[in-house]
């Protein structure tokens, strides 16, 4: 049989964007394709890192050489092209070029498939803007770098926003014995991830800490500069002083970029299951785009890790040629606090007519899954999160919780067998 | 790929497998100074169950780990720097076998890396006198299954 030797494609594909989306895209991109040329556009003047892992960083649970995943030597290694403190300013679909502008200067970069995968930014707003000098979020590297330097002469600082990214950089800043306060607008920590219960928990857990201190119910109506610090005001009336502020209210999807192209942007971008946008060639991966639920097959904004990882390596997947689809996850998450875990997964929220709830309730372990017609679409833990896993198996395979109590790992969880272990 | 195959009826749950897990290759725990295993023998209401990791082909806790601590090793296993590990727990949160052992006082998650032998037998299997826990190539196991199986079928 006569062998016909595979025509080499020397095409460009060049990624926007430099963390997990934007890395597990390129490995797969290199897997799949080992003549072409891969680019990746990071804004940030240093390699990959784990976002997640900034809030540890700045707490000092973790080391610089932890933080970054990925160093230069990988993408050397694997033949993708490293750009810097490259920002992307505009992009041609018609013409398929990035505008670019790199440490200064501006460029253009031409492409044969785009991903964009630029993630998100903090939120502020009116009554607290971004300030350089002491209003930031905390998001990326320099965040961290910027709170850490400032940690060390401040002694005071307020947060705005009990979500994850609040608490945990509140958690982080108090290991450097910065007194800190935070403020919530609604009556529960944790957002999303908790109930008035949980609430309590990790609340109770981290102001045990003598300088935690959490304010829900309350936010932030003004903010001034008051000499060399800032002065609050509250939504009570009450007024303090800080050192810096710390805006976590939100995020927003960094598509400005993208303004005036044929990509559909609702706040998010939207892309099908293949992760491609309504442009020729574009794809989205990661914080920046929409994602399916796992079960209720409705699209959602699911910002987490693992979604981008997988969103990641099956834009790469299509970018190549190969068809394939995401099948979507569930919003989830986990966090410790002083050794007070709290795992959340599925719909936690989720109040209705047809729901109906388990708890266990002891004084170390609290946990509570919702059901709907039987089956199980919500699963929260403190305390004791062992075997959570089996439970979101269960959520997304939907299986009747009658039929997964009977199973012999079930027993493990404290929920199941309504026993303190 | 070669797995764990574990018969319930046999075990008695003696826990020698646990003794020389946590021997060979098990975790400290930080206040008691306790060796903790790997392997899991737990009590359920239809006899013992095993909690040990599968190696699983699509792992969901090496996407979920945002440390880059759990990795797919070069033979296919799913291997773990557990210098890395920060115990944020998401690889608990996404194992649908449970078998991520969380330590509370250390912070940290760990599971079996099949460090202690990963050609010859693991130390649990050698441990277990009862013939209740095996290593081997489930593929060659699960087609003497079907074997058996075909035989028991009403010849027509």
């Amino acid at each position: 049989m006569k062998q016909t030797k595979l025509k080499r494609s020397s095409r460009q594909h060049v990624i926007i964007g430099n963390c997990i989306a934007a890395v597990s895209a390129a490995e797969t991109l290199r897997r799949l394709n080992p003549g072409d040329s891969i680019v990746i556009l990071g804004d940030e003047a240093v390699a990959s890192y784990s976002r997640c892992l900034i809030t540890y960083y700045l707490g000092d649970m973790v080391d610089k050489k932890h933080l970054f995943s990925h160093s230069e030597k990988w993408y050397e290694e694997r033949d993708i092209k490293l750009m810097l403190s490259t920002r992307a300013l505009k992009v041609d679909t018609k013409n398929r070029f990035v505008f670019v502008s790199a440490k200064g200067k501006k460029k253009k970069i031409s492409y044969d498939t785009l991903l964009v995968a630029t993630g998100s930014t903090p939120v502020f707003l009116k009554s607290f803007p971004y300030d350089p000098d002491g209003i930031i979020g905390m998001r990326n590297y320099d965040d961290a770098q910027r709170l850490k330097s400032w940690a060390k002469k401040g002694k005071k600082a307020v947060i705005i926003g009990a979500g994850f990214v609040g608490l945990k950089s509140a958690y982080g800043l108090v290991k450097h014995g910065v007194r800190v306060k935070v403020v919530e607008l609604l009556p529960t920590v944790l957002g999303r991830m908790t109930d008035t219960e949980a609430s309590i928990r990790v609340r109770d857990r981290l102001t045990k800490h003598e300088l935690l201190d959490i304010e829900l119910n309350n936010s932030v109506i003004s903010t001034r500069r008051h000499g060399d610090k800032y002065m609050v005001t509250y939504q009570d009336g009450g007024e303090e002083e800080a050192d810096f502020i710390v805006a976590s209210v939100g995020v927003k999807a960094n598509t400005d970029f993208l303004e005036g192209t044929d990509i559909e942007i609702d706040r998010i971008i939207s892309v099908d299951d293949c992760q491609k946008t309504t442009a020729e060639d574009v794809y989205a991966a990661g914080d920046v785009c929409r994602s399916r639920h796992a079960v209720t097959r409705q699209w959602i904004y699911n910002a987490i890790w693992p979604v981008a990882a997988a969103q990641g390596r099956v834009a790469a997947c299509n970018m190549s040629g190969q068809n394939r689809r995401y099948e979507g996850n569930i919003p989830m998450n986990s966090v410790d606090f002083y050794e007070l875990w709290v795992t959340a997964i599925g719909d936690v929220q989720v109040e209705a007519q047809d729901i109906k709830e388990i708890t266990f309730k002891s004084s170390g372990i609290y946990q509570k899954v919702k059901l709907r017609d039987g089956i199980p679409v919500s699963f929260m833990a403190t305390g004791n999160v062992d075997g959570a896993g089996m439970i979101r198996g269960a959520i997304v395979g939907k299986t009747p919780w009658d039929e997964f109590i009977r199973r012999p790992q079930a027993q493990i969880l404290p929920v199941v067998n309504q026993t303190d272990i | 790929m070669k797995a764990f195959r574990f018969i319930p009826d046999k075990c008695d749950i003696c826990r020698k497998c646990e003794e020389a897990c946590a021997m060979v290759c098990g975790t400290s725990e930080k206040q008691s100074g306790k060796h903790v295993p790997h392997i899991r023998i737990c009590q359920g209401p239809q006899g013992p169950f095993l909690r040990l990791c599968k190696h699983c082909e699509d792992s969901p806790c090496v996407d979920a780990c945002i440390v880059e601590s759990l990795q797919r090793g070069p033979d296919g296993l799913v291997i773990q720097d557990e210098s890395r590990c920060i115990g944020c727990f998401m690889c608990n949160m996404v194992c649908p076998h449970g078998a991520m052992k969380t330590i509370m006082s250390k912070e940290k998650a760990f599971k079996c890396t099949l460090m202690c032998g990963k050609t010859e037998t693991p130390t649990c299997v050698y441990a277990c006198d009862r013939g209740a826990l095996f290593f081997e190539d489930l593929r060659a196991h699960n087609n003497r299954i079907r074997r058996e199986k075909i035989k028991e079928l009403p010849k027509r």
